[in-house]
């Protein structure tokens, strides 16, 4: 056998709606995943309850202590156990965006570590509290900080999406393997769809600088 | 709701896979940082064709997912005529993604020497080579090592992917249970009950050693936020 590039053209258009979904699942799970950590930031720093902050902790413990690919699986075979049952997709999101939220959860722990306590107390002599606290003071300020580990963070979600091409979410590699699969030319395919996944993560590992620059203007 | 039987009954099968991990993961690991290092280098080096290597191979490898890695290694070496069994196509995969982190955070740590320290090797008639062995890398090992941890636990949970070329590691072992015994809670929890067990414990081994290294270091007049850099830097997935 011989290495036959007209199979990567073949492929190609196929190949890209696929990296289309993968995006479209990353996007999603972050967003998601961003939203819920924010959420159990602010709770965490308003209750300080013993209780909640303990089980963030083992919450976040768990899942950096064990494979995403044994998440997707707890999530994928063992809630239709208690009844609730998930197409491959959502099921998928909602594995994202539980592995990714303890990342983003430890990424906005160091960002918020960065914002002066005198924020707090100057917001608190003001009568600023609540919503207005947190929307306008305290999270532009945690989040841009965070910038870098965040673009950082959605690459290996990007990465990750991968994975769900086990529960046979139609994203980009399970497209590739329906090709191969079908024509019998995996090294090319496979190659091709190498190619593309290095494309997407480089260029978002890339635009934090871009990223960074843009929001420090915006601030001064 | 939950049947205890399942547990006692597949204990020791699951228990087999997770030697089959063990073993994977320390393989790799035994490859990769050599390899690690000597990409680290090759990154560093004033040839421009090997630091053009070394940079693309360090780049490819950290900027795409693992499990398409792991295919194309199961399907291209058997292309060019090198027929392996699925367990070494994964631990040269695994040591091949692994190697890839390693040279970015040995790079790291040898950035992280004042650039006297080279110099001063150097001054003294010391060859490149021997400056490196004996002066800048012994000193980047206390830098490098909770990294070097962090990619570790890494490479425990990636090696969860092999089981997608049928490596009878621990999740494909929890797989096949589970098509045997329709139970996928049971069988799933005690995976990656597994899987953090075994990352707890070498975590909380190594915050041991590391505290006792950083009680040395004090010492040495290594510059602090670097340090810092490179420890936010080994954070992974």
């Amino acid at each position: 056998m011989k290495f036959d590039i007209s199979y990567i053209f073949d492929a190609l258009p196929r190949l890209l709606e696929g990296a289309l979904i993968t995006l479209q699942v990353a996007i999603l799970g972050f967003c998601f995943s961003i939203i819920l950590a924010t959420l159990i930031t602010i709770a965490k720093t308003s209750f300080n309850s013993r209780i909640f902050n303990g089980f963030i902790a083992f919450y976040i413990s768990f899942i950096r202590g064990t494979p995403l690919l044994v998440q997707i699986f707890l999530i994928y075979y063992v809630l239709p156990v208690f009844g609730l049952n998930l197409a491959p997709f959502p099921a998928g999101i909602l594995a994202i965006t539980l592995n990714s939220a303890a990342f983003v959860i430890e990424i906005l722990r160091g960002g918020l570590a960065s914002v002066p306590k005198g924020q707090f107390e100057a917001a608190k002599s003001l009568g600023i509290s609540g919503y207005a606290l947190w929307w306008k003071i305290i999270l532009p300020q945690t989040f841009i900080t965070s910038i870098p580990p965040l673009v950082n963070e959605f690459t290996m979600v990007l990465k990750a999406t991968a994975l769900l091409s086990v529960i046979t979410v139609v994203e980009l590699m399970r497209v590739s393997q329906q090709i191969y699969s079908a024509n019998y030319h995996p090294v090319e395919v496979l190659s091709a769809t190498f190619i593309i996944y290095f494309l997407m993560c480089f260029v978002v590992s890339r635009s934090s600088v871009f990223l960074e620059q843009r929001f420090k203007v915006k601030r001064a | 709701m939950l049947e205890y039987q399942i547990f006692f009954d597949y204990f020791p099968m699951i228990l087999l896979g997770f030697w089959l991990t063990l073993k994977i993961v320390v393989c790799a690991i035994a490859l990769g940082i050599p390899l690690g290092l000597i990409l680290a280098l090759g990154r560093r080096s004033n040839f421009i064709l090997i630091s053009f290597f070394a940079t693309s191979f360090i780049e490819l490898f950290r900027n795409t997912p693992f499990i398409i890695q792991v295919f194309l290694f199961y399907y291209v070496l058997p292309f060019y005529g090198l027929r392996l069994s699925a367990e070494y196509v994964g631990i040269l995969a695994l040591a091949a993604f692994g190697s890839a982190y390693f040279a970015e955070i040995i790079r790291a740590g040898i950035d992280a020497i004042p650039k006297g320290q080279l110099e001063s090797a150097r001054a003294i008639g010391m060859t490149d080579w021997q400056s490196m062995k004996n002066i800048i890398l012994p000193q980047t090992v206390s830098i490098v090592l909770p990294p070097l941890t962090n990619q570790t636990l890494t490479l425990i949970k990636e090696s969860a992917i092999l089981s997608t070329i049928t490596v009878h590691e621990l999740t494909m072992t929890g797989l096949m249970v589970q098509g045997e015994t329709f139970r996928p809670f049971e069988v799933f929890i005690m995976v990656a009950l597994l899987y953090w067990a075994l990352n707890e414990t070498i975590a909380s081994i190594m915050r041991r050693i590391e505290k006792r290294y950083s009680r040395n270091r004090k010492q040495n007049k290594i510059v602090r936020s670097n340090i810092d850099i490179i420890k936010s830097s080994g954070f992974s997935r």
